[in-house]
């Protein structure tokens, strides 16, 4: 699953002609870390949506990676 | 030491006094203000007010080809010019400052852009009376600490500036921030006072810790729920939380402390209801380069829950504009921006529900070239449009869908 949300991250990344990602760790905070702002976390959670049926941000924001993949889990 | 402005990304902290030394040593002005700087923008709006000359305020981020729409150029310059020194004599303290201010100019407008109904974005100005309508000025608020949380060259922005502005407050920049340092701006600054969008709330949620100096949260723009006000009311144990109904061309209009407003019985002849849509009274509108009707549409369908007094909910907008976490976007101006590019035989904006914005744009496109693709649409729009209009998903199809009458179908 850490691949997927990795290839995820990265297309929204690359979207906006941000860095990509090498690797995804389960501390990495989505904004502080890994620079998404709140335009790209409206993509993400769409593109996360589309391939997991889960709306990641629909009780609240989660902050970091490990939070998105606790949730995918939990499902 | 009295903070006008803290702006830690621009990595500014002016002081009042620095402001009237600044402003007491400027003698060029340019209606035309464009910048990422809040100082300037401010600056600007003050020295505009005390020379009575209009201010024109452009979106930092608005492209080459977004001025060129807008201003029919993109170059400014020229336009700065020398004023007669004669006309702000020289100021001595912020209380001489705010006197004048107070004291409202004849000439003095402010002209902001918004997204217009019809594809093209249109012009709105203000004089001092219509954007200072919901400003209140009294001691009680001479302490107010506000949290900065608008575009500075939007609206919203421009009434929180005028309202710390007139009471002589303090004005510290949240907008754009990471969570992190929003919420040490507001312990360290001790700030009072937020207005923003949910979109702006949405993104500071959860959190686990307590903010005692906020007395109020008021919040406009776009639906705000139940939930992110609970959390809000968790975090801010000691702020009053207020939904404000507002619009670029009328200002702030009504206030609610859920989601029915009620209108100030000095109000209600000036607001009319037709086919559940609200319309506002032309007195109450800033003047836009095309005359308005006497009742101007505002798209918002509402729903009246007592007649007298009158009070309503908003049920949802007629118009096609989306609201992007409290930004609107035309999605015929996106279209027509994407269109300009070769290879793009159609293409259809739509907005999608989302968590984190409200809404998203999405678009679907037909190509006759296979040059076209996701990024190349992108990187052609970023020198198109702002942003926050560039579609996030864009989906390749054969052909449009739409609906059965032949319109392109946009939910």
């Amino acid at each position: 699953m850490n691949e997927k949300i990795l290839e995820i991250m990265n297309t929204v990344l690359d979207n906006r002609t941000k860095e990509k990602l090498t690797s995804i760790t389960t501390e990495m905070h989505l904004r502080n870390d890994i620079g998404f702002d709140s335009l790209d976390l409206a993509e993400l959670t769409v593109r996360i949506e589309a391939e997991y049926d889960i709306d990641i941000f629909e009780d609240g924001i989660v902050n970091t990676v490990g939070e998105i993949l606790k949730k995918l889990e939990s499902k | 030491m009295n903070i006008f402005l803290k702006d830690i990304d621009n990595e500014k902290l002016v002081t009042w006094d620095y402001l009237i030394d600044d402003i007491n040593n400027t003698s060029i002005y340019n209606p035309y203000c464009k910048s990422a700087d809040y100082y300037t923008v401010f600056k600007h709006i003050i020295l505009s007010f005390l020379i009575d000359e209009e201010i024109i305020l452009l979106d930092s981020d608005f492209t080459e080809s977004e001025l060129i729409n807008l201003t029919g150029r993109s170059e400014y310059t020229e336009f700065s010019k020398p004023f007669e020194k004669c006309k702000i004599s020289n100021l001595s303290n912020q209380r001489e400052l705010i006197e004048k201010l107070s004291n409202s100019s004849k000439n003095w407008k402010i002209t902001l852009f918004t997204s217009g109904t019809t594809g093209i974005p249109k012009k709105v100005s203000h004089d001092f009376k219509s954007i200072t309508r919901f400003v209140k000025v009294s001691e009680r608020n001479e302490k107010s600490i506000w949290g900065f949380a608008y575009n500075p060259t939007h609206m919203a922005g421009i009434q929180v500036f005028f309202q710390a502005l007139l009471n002589g407050n303090s004005i510290i920049r949240l907008f754009g921030l990471d969570t992190k340092d929003i919420y040490t701006e507001i312990t360290n600054n001790g700030i009072t006072h937020i207005s923003a969008t949910p979109t702006f709330y949405r993104l500071l949620l959860p959190y686990d810790e307590l903010f005692p100096s906020i007395e109020r949260i008021t919040s406009g723009g776009e639906k705000f729920n139940k939930k992110t006000f609970n959390q809000l009311n968790e975090i801010f144990p000691n702020a009053k939380i207020t939904n404000v109904y507002a619009s670029t061309e009328a200002g702030t209009l009504f206030a609610s402390q859920n989601d029915i407003f009620s209108v100030r019985p000095e109000y209600e002849h000036l607001i009319h209801i037709e086919n559940n849509e609200l319309l506002i009274h032309r007195s109450l509108m800033g003047s836009p380069e095309t005359n308005f009707d006497e009742w101007y549409n505002t798209g918002d369908v509402i729903e009246i829950v007592s007649k007298k007094p009158l009070k309503f909910r908003f049920v949802n907008r007629k118009s096609e504009m989306i609201n992007v976490g409290g930004y609107k976007v035309n999605p015929l101006e996106v279209e027509e921006a994407i269109l300009a590019l070769t290879g793009i035989k159609n293409v259809r904006v739509y907005s999608k529900p989302n968590s984190v914005l409200g809404n998203i744009i999405c678009c679907e496109v037909v190509t006759n070239s296979n040059q076209i693709t996701e990024s190349s649409i992108r990187t052609f729009l970023q020198s198109k449009i702002q942003e926050f209009k560039i579609p996030r998903i864009i989906r390749f199809v054969d052909e449009l869908s739409t609906t059965r009458t032949g319109k392109l179908k946009r939910n």
